[in-house]
């Protein structure tokens, strides 16, 4: 009886523990707490947070419970992940709840989008720089992109077993757009650039914004066919709003399918981020990376509007530049009130979404283009 | 590390040729888009027609059914004659919140409608500053 | 329970929007009976709710006593829905018993976000309810023609 009571014992969490499982899991709960308690992306980090709690039980191997084990629950979920299969789906969601209008109205916002996307290249190099391989640098650079999905997407195909770590560091940084954008975008604008006031974009009809669609995925995709999986899933929900006939569809990708994703997602992306993999050198030089990749592509957004404020008649808000990393619609929402800090009728918002959505296509098209040259 | 990590992996061309392809892409596809609604309009005009809709926006305010107590000609007189009291202990102009607080405070009956009704009446008048003033009407029988 | 979307068509902020977003909008209004002197919102509070008046007189006062009044269909309520801090800068009371459209401002968010043509048409009337009621909400200086009807 004896042997059999210290036979439990020995398999028990409290047995198995170690500092390490402990840190993680004062890690999860810190995560749960900035979702409940402070309201930063609780979507997203409540359900990692929760993932990280579940990944960290010290458990007896071989019995099938933890993720990186092949008959497990956690590893059939996970497997949406590791075949990049969660992340498609979560971009049709997104196109099926956004409104492209406010980007076709003004086409050459896209370009801030673009700028902001320096951001991805620029942390490339800074990867490689510390020593990261190339496949590594790369998926460490996307998190610059600041769009999780893409992340998440990336490195299930070149860094797989970095996945925690990114995953973790992108959805963090996301949920701090609020904290890490204002003070860039204060430097790096004047008081009387941060008033300026756009004018009223054109409306767009519907014929435009069924066709766009269609022809934003040809063209992207003939450019970089490596970004299919996300671009076409995203131009694809967006189709289905759009056209109407679908709005049935469109519903059911931006609510059922996008949550249901997410949950999984999040949960079984926390779940792998285990002690050994994360609490490592390796992921503190991530986790720094990580920050200044949004610094930059903040940076090179707001950077970029005012150079193309020097050739433009009718000026642009500076501001909307920072908009240009793909956090949608979070950053969108950071210009709306820095600007309404300055001048509470000015609501930026909707212009905002211009480079807000061109930097979604703008970062699977890089996420895209890296996956192609880390193939060859 | 440092540089020469960078420049074995190749990465300054990886980089400046990812920027490329990312903002020509970007560029391409807002090119198109930008001539989108051109083409579409040349499309729509191949039969000389023309179509545009245009919503303005107009700003009308439609007044909403006037609430006024019913009072008789005596009541209306009192009433009035009470709020003008209380009006004559703030200062001029004033605070219709002061007001109400203080026909609360008095005991007055439905302070809040009666107050409402005065305004409707002309009694009770904004100065366009947020401060109110009285303003004394000849009373008509309803 | 939503709201009647021929009763939107009634009130003048909602009056140029085509019949699909006035669907959607309607999905996310719901009407409230107020009774004389109740408090709708109240300053420094949360800005939770839009509201749209369609019967009855309301109150909405500043600090430092400043206020105005309401009595028409279709005037607003709650703002300061749309501005940082999202705190409500002045407190609302009914005047008489009415009834008021009621807009989570959550809701109303996220719908101006996945549709740029009700936003569009939505803010342009919103900031021009804005502009006339921040100088009394702020205590500053109001230009005549600025300051909002009140009968």
């Amino acid at each position: 009886m004896q042997d059999l009571l210290m036979q439990f014992i020995s398999n028990t969490g409290f047995a198995l523990a170690d500092y390490r499982h402990l840190i993680m899991i004062g890690i999860g709960m810190l995560f749960i707490y900035l979702g409940i308690a402070k309201h930063y992306e609780p979507l997203l980090l409540v359900p990692i947070g929760f993932g990280i709690l579940l990944g960290n039980i010290p458990v007896f191997k071989g019995l099938g419970l933890g993720i990186y084990e092949s008959n497990s629950v956690l590893h059939y979920l996970y497997f949406g992940v590791t075949s990049g299969i969660y992340p498609p789906l979560i971009f049709m969601g997104i196109g099926a709840m956004t409104d492209f209008s406010t980007m076709l109205a003004r086409p050459m916002l896209m370009l801030l989008g673009a700028a902001a996307q320096m951001g991805i290249f620029l942390t490339f190099l800074g990867a490689l720089a510390l020593g990261f391989a190339p496949n590594e640098a790369a998926s460490i650079g996307i998190i610059g992109g600041a769009d999780g999905p893409t992340a998440i997407f990336l490195t299930a195909k070149l860094a797989p077993k970095l996945i925690g770590p990114i995953a973790v560091a992108a959805y963090s940084y996301m949920a701090l757009v609020p904290v890490i954008q204002p003070p860039i975008m204060k430097l790096l604008t004047t008081r009387k650039e941060r008033l300026i006031k756009m004018e009223e974009p054109r409306t767009v009809s519907k014929r435009e914004k069924i066709i766009f669609p269609i022809i934003g995925f040809l063209l992207c995709c003939f450019l970089a066919p490596a970004a299919l999986p996300l671009l076409g899933m995203l131009f694809f929900g967006n189709l289905l709003k759009e056209c109407v006939v679908t709005e049935r569809l469109a519903v059911t990708a931006r609510n059922s399918v996008i949550d249901t994703v997410t949950i999984l997602l999040g949960a079984t992306v926390g779940a792998s981020t285990q002690a050994d993999v994360f609490l490592t050198p390796q992921s503190v030089g991530i986790f720094i990376l990580g920050a200044l990749s949004f610094g930059v592509a903040t940076a090179s957004g707001l950077i970029f509007a005012k150079i193309m404020n020097l050739f433009l008649r009718d000026k642009i808000n500076p501001l909307i530049g920072a908009a240009g990393v793909s956090a949608v619609p979070d950053s969108a929402r950071v210009v709306q009130v820095v600007g309404q800090a300055e001048d509470p009728t000015n609501f930026l918002l909707m212009h905002a979404m211009a480079p807000n959505i061109s930097g979604v296509i703008g970062s699977a098209i890089g996420a895209g283009v890296l996956w192609s040259f880390m193939m060859n | 590390m440092g540089l020469e990590a960078i420049a074995e992996h190749n990465g300054w061309s990886i980089a400046l040729l990812g920027i490329c392809i990312v903002f020509t892409g970007l560029a391409v596809l807002s090119f198109s888009i930008s001539r989108l609604h051109k083409l579409l309009n040349l499309w729509d005009n191949r039969h000389g027609a023309i179509r545009r809709i245009r919503k303005g926006f107009v700003s009308s305010r439609n007044q909403g059914p006037r609430i006024m107590v019913e009072r008789s000609a005596e009541s209306l007189e009192e009433t009035v004659r009470q709020y003008h009291m209380l009006v004559g202990t703030l200062t001029d102009p004033f605070a219709l919140p002061d007001l109400l607080n203080l026909a609360k405070k008095r005991g007055l009956y439905h302070p809040y409608s009666t107050v409402n009704d005065l305004i409707k009446r002309g009694y009770i008048q904004p100065d366009q500053k947020g401060f109110f003033y009285w303003k004394q009407q000849t009373l008509t029988k309803k | 329970m939503p709201v009647d979307i021929n009763l939107l068509k009634t009130i003048p902020i909602f009056e140029d929007i085509c019949k699909i977003n006035l669907h959607k909008l309607a999905s996310i209004i719901y009407p409230v009976k107020v009774s004389e002197e109740e408090v709708l919102t109240r300053r420094g509070n949360t800005a939770t709710s839009f509201y749209i008046v369609t019967s009855g007189n309301f109150m909405v006062f500043f600090k430092g006593g400043r206020s105005f009044t309401l009595h028409s269909r279709g005037d607003v309520i709650g703002w300061s829905s749309f501005l940082t801090p999202f705190r409500y800068k002045g407190s609302s009371v009914a005047l008489t018993d009415g009834e008021v459209l009621c807009i989570p401002a959550q809701k109303l968010l996220r719908l101006i976000q996945e549709n740029s043509e009700l936003a569009s048409k939505l803010i342009q009337k919103i900031n021009h309810v804005i502009q006339n009621r921040l100088p009394l909400a702020n205590g500053q200086p109001v230009k005549d023609e600025a300051a909002p009807h009140t009968a």
